[in-house]
């Protein structure tokens, strides 16, 4: 058990004035599974009017519209949150679990995502659960090289594995790919990760009792170190912006996350 | 036949609909063609009787595919017994997880409902395939026989035939029924889209506003139409002719300029009724008509009245072993294409086709669905100023308020080409008024 301060801040630039910008934004993280939010106040600026809704995966929205013009948007959220805490934190429901066992255009297996499961069930046949999900993790480190710009939004887990190269989108994308080709329940992540940097994503697999957490990025399983924010069967289910906005502008968006262990110092 | 009187009109009223602008716009290597919709005035007769045996059958079968997409987006009590394999509803294209858990105002999915029929030369019925999501077409005889009867009264003096002119009272009840408060706005792509002229029509006829997507914006969680002056009315009911993908960017395709963004959520909310509900096409899917049938068993507890096609699910190896086996009589049809495309008769493939299609379903056996050739009983249409024989089908409209309701007509498309079985509109064919004998 870890109590982590955490901030996320995401900033939009535009070149030029914008006005009529709608949002959602999936950037609250809750308490569940093995974690508990003991403190989360955030900040949308300029806000319009934001109402509060949840989706079909059981994310909180917050979602509006900023009528007035501005070139800069900024969401800021800071809290504290207590991670691999033992025990149900929260009532386990019984999940619904089938939707996270099917393949979805992100992460749709080909030649490539075959071979790899190939390899991967040479190694692990009659393997408990979790032990598998470790073997097809670091098959995944692996499989490509951490680099940034060789793939975008719309990369597929095949494609990835083509290119060789990837984020960590790409990483939890191929390992789903292998997990729901096998039909195992498994879940794209969105979260934080102790330190500075960006969001970050990994994958949760369901054993039968739990959801436990797997970061092929890097090949580490989930423990005190990550934070969730969101959940679903992939990038597009958990993006934490998406927004239309009337205007010519170009935008830049910068994030920056900075998750540090309390009473620690940050740098 | 007596109704030679409207017959010799025919070219009267072929004119009278391309000047009310009855047209189909169609995609043809990615350019956009509007072309006429023949109607021939030969219309399809159906008797009463058995009309009342037809309407029966579709209520029954309207009302377990909206209990199976209640079931699917909540309980899922089909999948846990077993009835229908989950992996056929998770990775059909209809299905949409961002619709589980949501429930529409009055539970409702399939307010319109269009269902295709065919009959065979034994004069059985045969479902051919239930269009959920945004079936078009009801326009056409509804404006077709308001013309006729301009062109020839004395044929409506002669038949008794239901009015079929009800229709827009009938849309209209069935989206005041699910109405949450405010205006009832028909929702176009706009006049680029197929059915553009439906469109119009229906707005004209039910008193509903006709709206493009930039012309309603969501504020504080409701809906709002904006009108030319700038005032916003709050929107009770959207009957919405875009497809679900292109519905709300902010939830669906992010690409989407069609759309209005945070319609679903507010849906979601209860604050507005979208018809047809988002996500029902998990119950249209090719692959899922296989189990209507069971669905009827199952939900209602009754024995079909109407049949499907005989039709099989290479997805089960005895299935496919017949497939394989009788290869050369079936249709195959590619679940995930619509519109007449994707449909392939094996028995006018080559002998590499056969091959290599044969490879194609056993590498993807979920992919397809394989029915016996119905021999259609011909109708005949007016080529030439002869009678000729021509395939057709009928689409039969329900619409579903309190209770599901059978219009008393139907859209009748033909295959103008004597030696083809496909008769959608996209695909050039033409169309007939359909006429439901009162007594």
């Amino acid at each position: 058990m870890k109590t982590l301060q955490f901030h996320y801040h995401m900033e939009i630039a535009f070149s030029e004035p914008v006005h009529s910008h709608i949002y959602t934004l999936k950037c609250l993280p809750q308490t569940g599974g093995t974690q508990r939010i003991e403190k989360c106040v955030y900040k949308i600026s300029p806000d319009g009017t934001v109402q509060e809704g949840t989706d079909s995966f059981g994310n909180r929205m917050l979602y509006g519209t900023v009528e007035e013009e501005h070139s800069l948007f900024l969401v800021d959220v800071t809290g504290t949150a207590v991670t691999d805490v033992q025990g149900p934190v929260m009532p386990q429901n019984i999940p619904d679990l089938s939707v996270y066992r099917y393949r979805t255009p992100l992460t749709q297996p080909g030649k490539r995502t075959r071979e790899l499961l190939g390899h991967c069930r040479k190694r692990t046949a009659d393997m408990p659960l979790r032990d598998k999900a470790l073997v097809y993790m670091e098959a995944v480190h692996g499989s490509i090289r951490y680099g940034r710009g060789v793939t975008d939004i719309n990369t597929t887990a095949e494609d990835a594995l083509a290119l060789g190269s990837g984020v960590c989108q790409d990483y939890s994308h191929i390992l789903l790919a292998l997990c729901r080709e096998d039909r195992i329940p498994s879940r794209y992540v969105v979260g934080m990760m102790t330190g500075e940097g960006e969001s970050h994503a990994w994958v949760e697999i369901y054993d039968g009792a739990r959801w436990h957490g797997f970061d092929p990025t890097n090949n580490i399983p989930v423990e005190d170190a990550h934070i969730k924010i969101s959940h679903g069967r992939d990038y597009r289910d958990c993006s934490i912006n998406r927004g239309v906005f009337t205007g010519q502008a170009a935008q830049r968006q910068s994030i920056l996350v900075e998750v540090t262990e309390n009473g620690g110092t940050s740098a | 036949m007596q109704n030679m009187e409207l017959t010799k009109r025919a070219e009267t009223v072929n004119e009278l609909l391309a000047r009310y602008g009855v047209k189909f716009g169609i995609y043809k290597n990615n350019e956009f063609k509007e072309q006429l919709f023949p109607f021939d005035t030969i219309p399809r007769i159906i008797k009463k009787d058995e009309f009342a045996y037809l309407e029966k059958g579709l209520k029954q079968r309207v009302m377990a595919l909206n209990c199976f997409i209640r079931d699917i987006y909540g309980e899922k009590k089909i999948i846990r017994d077993k009835v229908v394999p989950e992996e056929f509803v998770y990775i059909s294209s209809g299905y949409l997880a961002p619709c589980d858990g949501v429930v529409p105002p009055k539970g409702i999915y399939t307010h319109i409902a269009g269902i295709d029929l065919v009959q065979g030369r034994n004069d059985a019925w045969y479902v051919l395939e239930d269009n959920l999501r945004v079936p078009s077409g009801a326009s056409y005889p509804m404006i077709a026989r308001e013309i006729c009867r301009r062109s020839s009264p004395a044929t409506f003096e002669t038949y008794h035939v239901e009015d079929n002119r009800v229709y827009a009272k009938l849309l209209r009840r069935t989206m005041d029924y699910v109405n949450t408060g405010g205006h009832t706005v028909i929702l176009t792509p706009g006049r680029y889209n197929a059915a553009y002229f439906e469109h119009s029509y229906f707005a004209e006829k039910t008193g509903a506003h006709l709206a493009t997507g930039s012309e309603l914006m969501v504020e504080d969680d409701y809906l709002y139409f904006i009108d030319y002056s700038g005032r916003r009315e709050k929107v009770g009911a959207v009957y919405r002719r875009i497809s679900d993908e292109y519905l709300d960017p902010m939830t669906f395709n992010e690409e989407s300029v069609i759309g209005i963004p945070h319609i679903y959520d507010v849906y979601r909310k209860g604050h507005v009724a979208l018809l047809n509900a988002p996500g029902n096409g998990v119950a249209d899917d090719k692959g899922i008509y296989y189990f209507v049938p069971k669905m009827v068993r199952y939900y209602l507890g009754e024995e079909p009245i109407l049949q499907n096609a005989p039709t099989y699910l290479p997805y089960y190896e005895e299935d496919m072993r017949y497939v394989l086996e009788h290869f050369d009589d079936l249709v195959l049809k590619d679940v995930a294409e619509a519109g007449g495309y994707g449909v392939v008769f094996a028995d006018r493939m080559t002998a590499q086709q056969k091959e290599d299609f044969i490879a194609l379903l056993k590498r993807e056996p979920r992919r397809f669905i394989a029915q016996e050739v119905i021999d259609f009983k011909d109708i005949d249409i007016v080529e030439n100023a002869s009678r000729v024989p021509r395939k057709a089908d009928l689409r039969a409209f329900v619409l579903m308020a309190d209770e599901p309701i059978v219009w008393k007509s139907g859209l009748t498309r033909f295959s103008r080409d004597p030696d083809s079985f496909i008769v959608n509109s996209s695909q050039g064919g033409g169309f007939k008024d359909t006429w439901v004998l009162s007594q």
